[in-house]
C-alpha cells in the first residue's frame, strides 16, 4: 500500500498556504483584501489615471453635482468642488497621501518596531527592565496625542506627519513584537534548537522570526488603520497636510464650509476614509481569526 | 571498563526572587553521581519535583549545573558549570513532541540545520544522512518534505527520535518521552528505542513515572527523592527488594 | 436494572470534505453499581461517547442513536432543559486536567460550596451558612483530605493536580449522582496520586453504589476494579464484556495486541525483549478505511474484512470481527 496517499492533499502543505486557504473561505475578509490592494493600487498610478490635474480649474463648472444628479455633468462624474476643480481627481490623488503614505508609515514601523521589539525580547536584565519601563510610559499617552505633540515639536506639514505618526505608533509595536518573541523563545523547540547548536542569531531567524510573522502582519494592519486615521485628522485639524494639498482629511477641512451647499465634497472623502480602514480593518480581523483558529486546531 | 557518562557530584540550585532583593536559593539536585555503560540503559524514577527534569536538563546542557562534573568515555565536558562539548554527544527527548519541532520547518530542513550547525558535511552528504535517519526510526524518505502538523503523536516522537539521532550521539536522555504515547504507540517506540541499542550500542537515560517499564528497559535504576539520590543500583536488584522508603512507597501502589 | 443503555450510538462530523463518522454504532449498557471501562486510544472517539451521554457535544457534531435511555426515559427524546435537569441531577463528569477545570480566580471553598444543590440544606436561610462550611468540609473528608481547612481556602494553583483532581470529584459527588463519569482522570498525575485517586472512585463505587464509567487508554489501571470493558478502535467497538475476560481470552486482534502491549502483562517476555505491537499507525479521522476499520493493520486480514463485521455475541462477551482469534460456538442471537 503506497503510504504517502495516507495524507490529503489538502492537509499535505506549507503553514503559509494553509493560512491561505483558512482565510479564503472568510468572504468578508477576502472583499476587504480586493479592496485593500485596489486602494493600493490606486495609490501608486493616481496621478497618471486621474483624468485632471489636481489643480486644474474649470471656470465653467463650479460646484457641479456628482453626474448622476440631474444638473451633473458626464465630465465630472464625482462633481466639481466651489474652484471647478474636479472632486474624481482630487480624491484620487488623495489615495497617494493618506492611503499610500500610511502603508509607507506603518512600513516603517513595523521595520523599526520588529527590530527594537527581538532586541528587546532577547535582552535581559537591566537593559530588558530599562526599555520595557520607557516602553511602558510612552504607551500611557494617546498616539493621536503624541503625533499632535511631535508636530507642535517639528511644526505642520505632510512630511513631519508622517515622521509624527511614526513616532506615536513605535512604542506600541515594539511591545507587541516584544511580547510575541519573549512567548516564542520559552517554547520547546526553541530550546532544542538551541540544543542543536543554534546561535543567537541562528535561533531569531529560523526559529522564531518565521512563526511570528503572520503575527507581524497582524500587527501591521492595526497600525495602518491607525495611520490613516492619524494622517487624516490631522490633516483635517490643518496640522498635517495643508491645502490645497489632496490628502482626504485636508479636502474635507477644506470643504467643510460647503457641507451644505454642495455635500459631495465632504461626503466623498468621508466615505473614501471609511472603506479604507474598513478594508483593513476586516483583512487585519480575518489574519487574526485565522491564526487563532490555527492555534485551536 | 570506563563507563561511557560519569557525573560526579552534580549541584543545581535555582534563584527565585522573594522581595525586592531578598534572593531564595532553592537546592534542586544535590550531589548527584552515577554511571553508564555503553549500551546501558539508566531509568531514574521519582515524584514531582524531585528534580528529575532538571537533571535531564542538565546532562544535555539546557541548563548548567552549579557544580560538579559530567565526563563523557573519560573527558569531562562539563565542569562546575563550564561547557566544552561541541559535538553534541549527549541528546535530548522532550516531552510532548508537539512542542519540541518547529512548527514552521519541514522535517527535512530541521535535520538539515541540525546537521549544518554541527558538522561539516557537503549537502549531498547531508541528504542521504537525513535519509538513511529516517529509516532508521521507521519512518520513509518522502516525510522528508512534511511539516510536524501533519504527523500523528507516535510518528512525531519518531522524528524527534531522528532529530537526537541525527548527530550520532552516544547518549540520548527521554524525559518523559514515552508517558505521552497510547500504549499500542508506546509499544513500538520502545521496540524502536531496543532495536538501536541493540544496533549501535546507545545508552539512554530514561527518565519516566511508567514503573513496568522501567523494569522492563533499564539496567540500572536511580530513584531520587528531593534532588538527592535515595536509591541506586541495578534495577531488579532494587524492584526485588526496594530500601529506601520512596521506592518502597512507589511500588506498594 | 439497567441504569443506562444505548444503543447504536453513531456521532458524525460535517466538514467540508464531506460525513466523517467519529463513532460507527457503539452500544453500551451500564446496570446500577457497576463499573465499565471505555478503552481506546487518541482518536477513537472516547471522549466524544462521554460528552454525548451527557449532552455538552457542540453543534457541530450530529449525534444519533437507536435508543439512549437512562432509568427507562430516553434522553434523545427529552427537550434539551429536561434532559440537563435529569442529567444535573443524576450524572457527574471529571475531567483530565483538573486544574484547568477548576475556576482559578476562586477559592475551593467557594467552588465545592456553589455545587451543593439548595435541596440538600435543611436550616432556613439564615441558618446556612454554618451548615454549608460543614457541608463542604464533609464532602471533602470523603474524598480523603485531612487537611480541609488549608485546602479549602486556597486557590488551585496553589495545590497539586492530585489535590484538584480530589476537589473535583468531591464536587462531583455533592449531589450524589448515580453515574460519574470519569474522562481519563488520572493522565495529568504521578503514580502515587493516580493510585490514590483509583482507591478513592473505588470506594465511592463499593459504598455508595455509584456506577463508575472510566473512560481511559491505560489499561493497566482499570483492570482490577471495573467490571466490564469496551474496548474501541477508530469510534467502532471492537469487543465488549467482562473485564477477566477480555483480558483472558481476547478475541479480537486489537484488543490482543493492546492486552501484549502492556509489560506487566506479557508474561514470558525477557528483559529488553521487543513487545508485541501492531504495524502501521492509528488513521487520522478524514482517511478511515473501510470495513473494519483495523484492517489495514490487523495480521489476521483477509477479503471479508474490507465489510464492516456485525457484533457477535457469546454469553456476555461481544465482540465485531470476522476472525475471531478463539473460536466460541456462536449462538446466533446477534444484536
Amino acid at each position: 500500500m503506497a503510504k504517502f496517499s495516507l495524507f490529503s492533499e489538502e492537509s499535505n502543505r506549507s503553514p503559509l498556504s494553509r493560512l491561505w486557504r483558512k482565510f479564503k473561505s472568510n468572504h468578508p475578509a477576502l472583499v476587504g483584501l480586493w479592496v485593500f490592494v485596489a486602494l493600493t493600487l490606486l495609490a501608486f498610478t493616481a496621478p497618471f489615471i486621474a483624468p485632471y490635474g489636481i489643480n486644474q480649474q474649470h471656470g465653467d463648472a463650479l460646484l457641479l453635482p456628482p453626474s448622476w444628479h440631474e444638473l451633473g455633468d458626464v465630465r465630472f462624474i464625482l462633481g466639481t468642488d466651489d474652484l471647478g476643480r474636479d472632486v474624481l481627481s482630487r480624491l484620487m490623488n488623495g489615495a497617494t497621501f493618506t492611503f499610500g503614505l500610511s502603508i509607507v508609515a506603518a512600513l516603517v514601523t513595523t521595520l523599526i518596531g520588529v527590530v527594537l521589539g527581538t532586541f528587546a525580547g532577547i535582552s535581559k536584565g537591566f537593559r530588558s527592565s530599562l526599555l520595557n519601563h520607557l516602553l511602558d510610559i510612552t504607551l500611557s499617552i494617546p498616539s493621536l496625542l503624541l503625533a499632535i505633540i511631535i508636530i507642535a515639536v517639528l511644526g505642520p506639514g505632510l512630511l513631519n506627519t508622517v515622521w509624527a505618526i511614526i513616532f506615536a505608533l513605535l512604542p506600541q509595536h515594539i511591545h507587541s513584537v516584544r511580547n510575541l518573541v519573549v512567548e516564542e523563545l520559552n517554547k520547546d523547540y526553541i530550546s532544542a534548537f538551541r540544543l542543536d547548536g543554534a546561535s543567537k542569531w541562528q535561533i531569531l531567524t529560523r526559529g522564531v522570526l518565521p512563526n511570528i510573522y503572520e503575527h507581524i502582519v497582524v500587527i501591521f494592519t492595526m497600525a495602518l488603520s491607525t495611520a490613516i486615521l492619524d494622517i487624516a485628522a490631522l490633516g483635517f485639524l490643518k496640522l498635517g497636510a495643508q491645502p490645497p494639498t489632496t490628502e482626504w482629511g485636508a479636502i474635507l477641512a477644506e470643504n467643510l464650509s460647503l457641507i451644505y451647499l454642495a455635500p459631495w465634497t465632504v461626503g466623498l472623502p468621508g466615505v473614501l476614509l471609511f472603506i479604507a480602514v474598513l478594508s483593513t480593518n476586516l483583512v487585519g480581523d480575518g489574519l487574526r481569526q485565522v491564526l487563532k483558529g490555527r492555534k485551536v486546531d | 571498563m570506563q563507563p561511557l557518562l560519569k557525573v560526579q557530584a552534580l549541584n543545581k540550585s535555582f534563584c527565585t526572587r522573594a522581595g525586592v532583593f531578598k534572593r531564595k536559593h532553592a537546592q534542586v539536585l544535590t550531589d548527584i553521581s552515577f554511571c553508564v555503560g555503553q549500551g546501558e540503559t539508566l531509568a531514574i524514577i521519582g515524584e514531582t519535583g524531585s528534580g528529575k527534569s532538571t537533571l535531564a536538563r542538565v546532562l544535555a546542557g539546557a541548563d548548567h549545573a552549579d557544580k560538579g562534573q559530567i565526563l563523557l568515555n573519560g573527558e569531562t565536558i562539563e565542569d562546575d558549570g563550564i561547557r566544552c562539548d561541541e559535538c553534541r554527544h549527549i541528546r535530548l527527548i522532550f516531552q510532548d513532541p508537539t512542542r519540541s519541532l518547529n512548527p514552521g520547518l519541514t522535517i527535512g530542513d530541521m535535520l538539515d540545520d541540525c546537521l549544518s550547525l554541527n558538522t561539516e558535511l557537503t549537502q549531498q552528504q547531508r541528504d542521504k544522512k537525513i535519509k538513511h535517519t529516517l529509516t532508521r526510526v521507521g519512518l520513509l524518505t518522502e516525510h522528508y518534505e512534511y511539516y510536524p502538523h501533519m504527523f500523528s503523536g507516535g510518528q512525531l516522537q519518531r522524528v524527534a527520535l531522528a532529530r537526537a539521532l541525527i548527530l550520532d550521539p552516544k547518549v540520548v536522555v527521554l524525559d518523559e518521552a514515552l508517558s505521552s504515547l497510547d500504549p499500542s504507540v508506546r509499544a513500538q517506540t520502545v521496540n524502536l528505542l531496543l532495536e538501536l541499542q541493540r544496533e549501535s550500542g546507545l545508552s539512554y537515560v530514561l527518565i519516566t513515572h511508567h514503573l513496568s517499564l522501567v523494569k522492563h528497559m533499564s539496567d540500572q535504576l536511580l530513584v531520587l527523592n528531593k534532588g538527592k539520590v535515595a536509591e541506586y543500583g541495578n534495577t531488579l536488584a532494587i524492584f526485588a527488594e526496594p530500601k529506601s522508603r520512596v521506592m518502597q512507597r512507589l511500588l506498594n501502589v | 436494572m439497567q441504569l443506562l443503555d444505548i444503543r447504536n450510538l453513531t456521532i458524525e462530523l460535517h466538514t467540508e470534505s464531506g460525513v466523517i463518522r467519529a463513532v460507527d454504532r457503539i452500544n453500551l449498557s451500564l446496570k446500577e453499581g457497576e463499573v465499565h471501562a471505555l478503552v481506546g486510544e487518541s482518536g477513537s472517539g472516547k471522549s466524544l461517547i462521554a460528552k454525548a451521554i451527557v449532552g455538552v457535544l457542540n453543534k457541530r457534531w450530529r449525534v444519533t442513536a437507536d435508543r439512549m435511555h437512562w432509568q427507562g426515559v430516553d434522553l434523545m427524546r427529552l427537550s434539551p432543559e429536561k434532559r440537563r435537569k435529569v442529567v444535573s441531577r443524576d450524572m457527574a463528569m471529571i475531567y483530565q486536567e483538573p486544574s484547568r477545570s477548576l475556576d482559578p480566580t476562586a477559592k475551593i471553598y467557594e467552588q465545592v460550596a456553589e455545587s451543593l444543590p439548595d435541596s440538600s440544606f435543611k436550616n432556613s436561610f439564615f441558618a446556612r451558612g454554618s451548615e454549608r462550611k460543614n457541608k463542604v468540609k464533609a464532602l471533602l473528608h470523603k474524598v480523603g483530605i485531612r487537611d480541609d481547612k488549608k485546602v479549602a481556602s486556597s486557590y488551585p494553583h496553589e495545590l497539586s493536580e492530585g489535590v484538584c483532581q480530589k476537589v473535583m470529584i468531591a464536587m462531583a459527588i455533592a449531589r450524589s449522582p448515580k453515574l460519574l463519569i470519569a474522562d481519563e482522570p488520572t493522565t495529568a498525575l504521578e503514580s502515587i496520586a493516580k493510585a490514590q485517586i483509583f482507591r478513592l472512585l473505588k470506594s465511592l463505587n463499593q459504598l455508595k453504589n455509584m456506577s463508575v464509567l472510566m473512560i481511559s487508554h491505560e489499561l493497566e489501571e482499570i483492570t482490577d476494579w471495573s467490571h466490564a470493558m469496551h474496548v474501541l478502535y477508530c469510534g467502532q467497538m471492537v469487543e465488549a464484556g467482562p473485564t477477566a475476560k477480555v483480558f483472558s481470552t481476547p478475541c479480537h486482534p486489537y484488543t490482543q495486541a493492546l492486552v501484549k502491549s502492556l509489560p506487566d502483562y506479557a508474561q514470558g517476555l525477557a528483559h529488553k525483549e521487543p513487545f508485541y505491537a501492531l504495524k502501521g499507525t492509528i488513521p487520522p479521522l478524514q482517511h478511515l478505511p473501510i470495513g473494519c476499520r483495523l484492517g489495514p493493520r490487523c495480521p489476521q486480514a483477509q477479503k471479508q474484512c474490507v465489510v464492516t463485521p456485525t457484533q457477535s455475541k457469546v454469553h456476555s462477551h461481544t465482540y465485531a470481527c470476522h476472525f475471531p482469534l478463539v473460536k466460541e460456538k456462536p449462538k446466533c442471537n446477534r444484536s
